[in-house]
């Protein structure tokens, strides 16, 4: 089977489709393909924001066929990161890509106007799209959902953020979901593209429907009724809030503290007994992790009855654990409505909320010590809580209002370099942190992972189940290669990380098999394992450095539920992953001439 | 085995497509939202609650009334059989725009009808229970 991959170029409005048997054969789809992509596409050193960048998307080879197989995977170069650009989305746009025929994206080119790329099976079309410029992704989505009796389609677009090249913009894809974190709102911004519009009218054939039947049935079954998923039917992510708070782990007050005294007012579980409204899924999974909340606004006063807020209009918001803690307890905000609504303003402008999160952090403690002043700010005062303010330095960001703002819009560790507090910018590998203080898989798990994303190999996760049994070094840093190998095997069937529990490596041969592949549990390590290698090459050659990653301090003095952590051993740790994988054939230092080709 | 199926509660979607998926592996083997005679409809944006429709079975089906060559037959139970040898696909779309909630679709292939054959699968695999489904004496 040929990996059928779309190029469309927007400088000259053309589209070709290509066959990659080779591919197929090798990485199956998903991850795989789009991290060979990334290598053969993109020049080495280019800038993230030259017409030349290409983006890559590519849907998973099971898709659609066994349940959870939803996420499609963005490849690209960050802008926040100046290296790989990663982003896995749910979402409608896998399925509606492949059922259009293809199993990979790739675009390349800018245009000089906006644009949308408007996909309908074999039908492509850049068209023209002045009137969606400026619009926010949930309006564009609106306006470019088809009235189609047949097939799936799916909608992407970035926001205010991304046209003017907020490095963390995100896009928004099906009005709930993102390709999230590394900028690639910007990407779309700087190529003057504004979104693409897929409709997949097409089938997926089976080569023999009993045998997928018979594994689907199990799967199906497993993930409605076992109580591994039932976090993510119920509570969703939200739950995180109070477990961790129990647990000493959630990043309160910028991470000075791991505590939040008011957490239970903005918590899952107080969000599903006022604001929850519905829950949705991905097209293929039956879990609808998706939780969505009712933000009320009120007319216009005039207009209300008595002057009072009685009628109201009502939009949905999309909450998740990780915007929940970046915009609620790490700026000690209170009110469940604040925090939906300073949500509910990144999604609408097309922000990442984690990063925006940390940023409004670091804004608020740099100002307390006067590294910034009101001159900066122009007039704004951040603090702690005050929801009102970091709505108005958001949108000051967005629109890089001065020298300040701008620098804002790179990231916190681009405004901590400029203006002092590198300390408590919360990033590692340059990533706003995730919303966990765990121990110290928290902390190595991201600042190695080829995305830098607390969901690259589980670090957080490991760290709680070894709360009553400390494991060794050694022992932290195998799990995480491990894991992150395996997952790349999971992100090129198109698995989304909350079914990795449900696809161990038996479940997934026997998936493979049922699909006509037969493949040894050892085959698809090393395939997962390749597929790391290939990003790590990406990652090196573009001048990644993993010895020389900064780690806020701040780390080292909150108290976690593994006590406070200690550098050194950090340190040991990342020595001990150096070691491991060079001895796996990876090189993990830029070899000077390529550096210097780089900075030319 | 041959069920009674009803749309109960379509303000409990979650749009996971599990009915679809179900229904278009059943009747043609395959993974298609085209191929289907059950449908999770997208109502202008995601924002808008699904539809979801399956054929109502009607007495008077009128999908059969309109077709020229009586090639959608009534059924005694209600809904309708499919005669496809009188069946032209004629692409007139007819019996597909009689239904008023739009519950046939066709198939691009064979420009047949797809009619839904009561396996249940749709209500089998809703993790929300948005069917309800007996079983036909």
């Amino acid at each position: 089977m040929p990996i059928r991959i779309l190029y469309v170029n927007l400088s000259e409005r053309s589209s070709r489709v290509v066959d990659r048997p080779d591919l197929f054969s090798k990485y199956l789809g998903g991850a795989g393909i789009a991290s060979k992509l990334l290598l053969e596409e993109v020049r080495p050193g280019i800038d993230p924001f030259s017409p030349e960048t290409p983006i890559i998307f590519a849907a998973g080879y099971m898709t659609g066929v066994f349940p959870c197989m939803v996420k499609a995977i963005a490849m690209f170069k960050s802008p926040l990161t100046k290296n790989l650009g990663e982003s896995h989305s749910g979402g409608h746009f896998a399925s509606a890509l492949r059922f259009a025929g293809y199993d990979a994206l790739v675009i390349h080119g800018a245009s000089e106007h906006p644009i949308i790329i408007k996909i309908i099976d074999d039908e492509v079309k850049v068209k023209m799209a002045d009137s969606l410029w400026g619009l926010s992704p949930l309006d564009v989505e609106k306006a470019l959902r088809e009235c189609s009796y047949e097939g799936m389609q799916s909608v992407i677009s970035c926001g205010k953020a991304g046209e003017n090249l907020v490095c963390y913009s995100n896009v928004i894809v099906d009005r709930f979901h993102h390709f999230g974190r590394l900028g690639l709102g910007a990407i779309f911004g700087s190529k003057k593209l504004k979104a693409i519009s897929i409709l997949g009218r097409k089938g997926i054939s089976l080569k023999n429907p009993l045998a997928v039947k018979e594994v689907y049935e199990k799967l199906h079954h497993k993930v409605v009724i076992s109580d591994e998923m039932s976090k993510y039917h119920n509570l969703g992510t939200s739950a995180n809030m109070l477990e961790l708070n129990e647990l000493g782990a959630l990043p309160t007050h910028n991470f000075k503290e791991s505590r939040f005294k008011d957490a239970e007012r903005i918590s899952g579980e107080t969000m599903a007994e006022s604001l929850l409204r519905r829950k949705i899924s991905c097209p293929g999974c039956p879990i609808a992790c998706i939780h969505l909340a009712g933000l009320k606004t009120s007319f216009a006063p005039e207009h209300e009855r008595g002057k009072k807020e009685i009628f109201h209009e009502e939009v949905l918001v999309p909450y998740n654990y990780e915007a929940m803690y970046a915009l609620g307890n790490n700026l000690l905000i209170k009110d469940k409505r604040d925090l939906i609504l300073l949500i509910y303003r990144c999604e609408s402008l097309g922000l990442d909320a984690m990063m925006m999160g940390t940023v409004l952090a670091w804004v608020t403690e740099a100002f307390e010590e006067g590294r910034i002043t009101l001159d900066e700010t122009l007039g704004i005062k951040p603090a702690w809580g005050d929801a009102e303010a970091y709505i108005k330095i958001i949108d000051n960001t967005v629109e890089m209002k001065n020298k300040f703002y701008a620098k804002l819009a790179q990231g916190v560790v681009a405004a901590s370099e400029k203006y002092g507090g590198r300390e408590y910018a919360m990033a590692l590998g340059n990533n706003g942190m995730a919303g966990y203080i765990t121990g110290y898989g928290a902390i190595l798990g991201p600042l190695v992972g080829a995305r830098h994303s607390h969901l690259s190999n589980s670090g957080y996760s490991i760290d709680q189940k070894i709360m009553n049994k400390p494991i060794s070094i050694e022992q932290m840093v195998d799990f995480l290669i491990d894991q992150e190998d395996w997952l790349y095997v999971l992100f090129s069937l198109g698995a989304c990380y909350f079914a990795r529990r449900i696809y161990s490596e038996e479940v997934v041969c026997e998936a493979l098999k049922a699909l006509g592949i037969d493949k040894t549990q050892d085959e698809l390590m090393k395939m997962g394992k390749e597929i790391f290698h290939n990003l790590y090459k990406f990652k090196v050659r573009e001048g990644f450095e993993l010895s020389e990653q900064n780690i806020p301090k701040r780390i080292f003095e909150v108290q976690t539920p593994h006590g406070k952590l200690e550098f050194e051993k950090i340190k040991s740790m990342i020595d001990y992953y150096i070691k491991k994988r060079e001895k796996e054939g990876l090189h993990l230092k830029p070899e000077e001439k390529a550096l210097k080709e780089l900075l030319k | 085995m041959r069920f009674h199926i009803e749309v109960v509660h379509p303000e409990r979607c979650i749009g996971c497509y599990s009915c679809v998926y179900a229904c278009s592996r059943h009747l043609f083997n395959i993974i298609d939202p085209s191929k289907v005679a059950v449908f999770v409809r997208v109502n202008g944006t995601l924002a808008n609650p699904f539809t979801v429709i399956t054929c109502r079975f009607c007495k008077n089906p009128e999908c059969a009334l309109v077709c020229p060559r009586g090639a959608l037959q009534p059924l005694p139970e209600g809904g309708i059989t499919l005669i496809a040898s009188k069946c032209e696909g004629c692409k007139t779309f007819d019996c597909i725009n009689a239904c008023m909630i739009r519950a046939l679709a066709l198939d691009k292939i064979t420009n047949l009808p797809i009619i839904c054959d009561r396996c249940g699968d749709c209500a089998k695999y809703c993790p929300h229970n948005v069917f309800k489904y007996e079983e036909m004496k």
